[in-house]
């Protein structure tokens, strides 16, 4: 841990790091725009020139460098002494600022990214409240650079984080700078728009508002939103996001910095797949049928129902007619509160993990990328918690079986209760095997988000919620335990999953992941050790 | 905390015998009365009098401004919403349809019964679009009905737009037909309905 001098300021910080990087970790709001840990190194947009000691030519003896240096493109070492306060280092920002808002244009009513724009906040902290340019400012008309991204060139500030990201992180390398001088752009070549599967992360590069989300295009202004930290559902990577919602509605996801896992990046199959949260056809309220007549009973007249139904069962085939199919979209908590219960109602009962979709192959990032060098991999495991729910059900034990097992099982007569979870966002999930299988039973209770052949057939079906409607915990592909928030309400009529099933396992009060995580920790201690991401340095973008 | 050197104790004066007597104090209210029934007249015999009105810093029910072709002049831009203390305006922007506009409203909803007209949303505004009308004496027969949506507004251009103009920018000519400019109503004994419901 070498020893640094900012600013007269002794301070410690993390070997092989940018001074500039050290200055923020050390809560400096050092300004910044091409910097970007997870990219090469350029120091081109020159905000962050600092002055730095060196020894002298002549006498040896350490004086301040008559020239600027780049913060971020020095590398820092024991002893070094550096300033970001001196006469020099303002004069520099005033006139890089000035120079930044020459042609930027006044946009800011009708610009998505006000509110989190880093020239808004710089030009406030660092600039003038004037400008002295007097002609007219160069207009560049916004440009359709790709299915989900567009480009206000006269908004940006040529940090070329978008370009190194499209290089060096998607390996497509689809942006480019063209001209020179002050007729430099970002563009892509003709005929070959921007189409990589990462391509929304260059919407979260940008310091400013030149790159656009087309999907999140005027929806909100961004101070309306309330971020709530969350686990994407869409693979098994297990990405760290953070949910921005409004008055309960959802309007985007944008990935959190998670080392090991996603980095700073997640895919845009995550970032747009969330829009099933919305959907008009989910299931809200619970359905119990009595033959050709259906109710929706009250929340908390359900536990006596579902135990009545299923102890029926028990009575007159046993423990072990009972079967259970858990989803890979519950949380770990969820799975483990229903396989209890359901255990303890029929102690043999078995335990089936439910379909895992497998979509295409591992796609590798950047394009071509050998072991050593991928930065993203979106993985073709489909669900969120598929090791989650095996850990559950091998820490439980008993009667375990393959799903294949229990439809041709129920097929043959041999359950005759049978619990299916669903909550997967496509609605015609459950196959030929299942359907026919669960036509057989003679109980049959199904938790699902959207309704067919399987909640028409079903005895009693409760709504499963979407992941941003619950929370918990979803184990990742390596087994990394991560928790997720809740970050809207269910809607109009619904109950959070965790919430029902913690009251039908017979707990009181409310449901929080931690809570019933201790339970679990107790015999599964696989359940305490949560993976939560460091904080980001306050000022780093 | 109130200290006990804080409080002052105030004895009630003692009554003369000609207070005690009651009627000189008759007469002295009764020349106050006396002394205004002469004085020049304050009030006004309201609603058949009017007074007259500062137009131009009235703050009335809002308008929407439209620009000389008759197009929304806001552009979604959510100050007004953010600056509203009483959370009564609701914004939905979308990409505008004119070529030389980015952003408009799709829909712009103010609540004129949650508005406690401040008149932060005026000052808010960055293209002044949005803006406070001499017009007070709406009615609506309705909470709904109350709910000024995007055409309401621009409708109460529409009807105050010769008696408070545009100042900023100054709109000389309208190209638009709104099948005449609707006079600003100064019959404010039945009150104004609310524009764009029927009139009963
Ligand atoms: S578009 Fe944004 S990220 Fe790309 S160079 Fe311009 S300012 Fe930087
Ligand atoms: S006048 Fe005040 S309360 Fe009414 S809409 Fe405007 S800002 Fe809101
Ligand atoms: S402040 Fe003005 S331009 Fe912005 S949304 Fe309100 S009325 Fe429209
Ligand atoms: S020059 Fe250092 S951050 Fe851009």
């Amino acid at each position: 841990m070498p020893k640094i001098i900012i600013d007269g300021v002794e301070i410690q910080c993390r070997d092989k790091i940018p001074v500039l990087q050290a200055a923020l970790e050390a809560g400096l709001n050092v300004p910044h725009y091409c910097y970007h840990p997870g990219l090469s190194i350029v120091a081109s947009c020159r905000l962050c020139l600092m002055e730095m000691k060196m020894p002298d030519p002549k006498t040896k003896e350490m004086v301040w460098s008559p020239k600027l240096v780049p913060s971020c493109q020095t590398l820092v070492k024991e002893g070094m002494e550096v300033r970001f306060n001196s006469p020099a280092v303002i004069a520099n920002r005033d006139k890089v600022m000035e120079y930044y808002l020459v042609n930027h244009p006044l946009d800011c009513p009708v610009c998505d990214q006000a509110g989190e724009c880093y020239l808004q906040d710089y030009s406030f902290q660092f600039g003038k409240p004037y400008a002295r340019t007097v002609d007219p400012k160069v207009k560049n008309p916004k440009k359709d650079i790709g299915s989900r991204t567009l480009l206000y060139q006269d908004r940006c500030v040529l940090c070329s984080r978008c370009v190194r990201f499209a290089q060096e992180v998607a390996g497509s390398g689809e942006l480019c700078i063209v001209n020179r001088g002050d007729r430099a752009e970002i563009d892509v070549f003709p005929g070959m728009p921007l189409e990589n599967k990462l391509q929304g992360n260059v919407v979260d590069l940008c310091p400013v508002g030149a790159l656009l989300d087309k999907d999140f295009l005027f929806r909100q202004r961004v101070w309306f939103l309330n971020g709530t930290d969350s686990i994407c559902r869409a693979c098994s990577t297990g990405c760290a996001i953070r949910v921005d919602q409004n008055r309960n509605i959802l309007y985007r996801l944008k990935p959190r910095y998670n080392p090991g896992v996603n980095e700073w990046w997640i895919c845009d199959e995550g970032r747009f797949g969330w829009k099933f949260v919305h959907d008009e056809r989910r299931i809200t309220t619970p359905v119990v049928r009595r033959g050709a007549a259906t109710e929706t009973p009250p929340w908390d007249d359900l536990p006596v129902i579902i135990r009545q139904h299923l102890t029926a069962v028990v009575q007159k085939h046993g423990p072990a007619s009972v079967a259970v199919q858990l989803s890979p979209e519950m949380a770990c908590e969820e799975a483990w509160l229903l396989a209890t219960f359901i255990r303890s109602i029929a102690p043999e009962a078995s335990l089936a993990l439910g379909d895992v979709q497998i979509v295409g192959q591992e796609e590798k990032f950047p394009f071509g990328a050998t072991d050593g060098d991928v930065k993203f991999i979106i993985r073709p495991e489909k669900n969120p918690n598929r090791r989650g729910v095996e850990a559950v059900i091998n820490g439980l034990g008993g009667n375990v079986i393959s799903r294949e097992d229990l439809a041709a099982r129920a097929g043959k007569g041999e359950f005759k209760a049978l619990w299916i979870a669903g909550g997967y966002p496509q609605p015609g999930w459950a196959g030929k095997p299942l359907i026919d299988a669960a036509g057989k039973v003679e109980l049959l209770i199904v938790q699902d988000l959207f309704p067919g052949p399987l909640t028409e057939a079903a005895r009693i079906v409760l709504p499963f919620c979407a992941w941003v409607e619950r929370e918990g915990t979803f184990m990742n592909h390596a087994g990394k335990l991560q928790p997720f928030d809740r970050a809207i309400d269910p809607p109009e009529g619904a109950v959070r999953d965790g919430q029902y099933l913690y009251a039908l396992a017979g707990h009181t009060g409310l449901y929080t992941g931690r809570r019933v995580r201790e339970m679990m920790a107790k015999t599964m201690p696989e359940f305490g050790q949560l993976h939560v991401p460091p904080p980001v340095p306050e000022h780093q973008h | 905390m109130i200290r006990d050197s804080d409080i002052v104790f105030v004895d009630e004066p003692r009554l003369t015998a000609a207070d005690r007597l009651y009627l000189p104090q008759v007469v002295m209210g009764l020349k106050t009365t006396f002394r205004h029934l002469f004085k020049k007249k304050v009030t006004l015999q309201y609603p058949e009098e009017k007074r007259p009105m500062r137009v131009e810093n009235y703050r009335g029910v809002h308008r929407l401004n439209k620009d000389e072709k008759g197009r929304v002049a806001c552009v979604a831009c959510f100050m007004c919403e953010t600056a509203c203390p009483a959370h009564c305006i609701h914004i939905e922007g979308g990409e505008a349809p004119w070529p030389d506009r980015e952003k408009y409203p799709i829909k712009f909803d103010i609540d004129e019964l949650r508005c406690i007209y401040c008149g932060m949303c005026e000052e808010a505004c960055p293209v002044d679009a949005i803006e406070l009308t001499p017009e007070f004496s709406i009615v609506g027969l309705s909470r709904e009905e109350m709910v000024f949506d995007k055409e309401k507004l621009l409708e109460m251009f529409d009807r105050t737009r010769e008696l408070k103009p545009r100042k900023n920018p100054v709109i000389t000519g309208y190209e638009y037909n709104t099948g005449g400019p609707i006079p600003p109503s100064d019959d404010q004994t039945e009150g104004l309905k609310a524009p764009g419901q029927p009139q009963r």
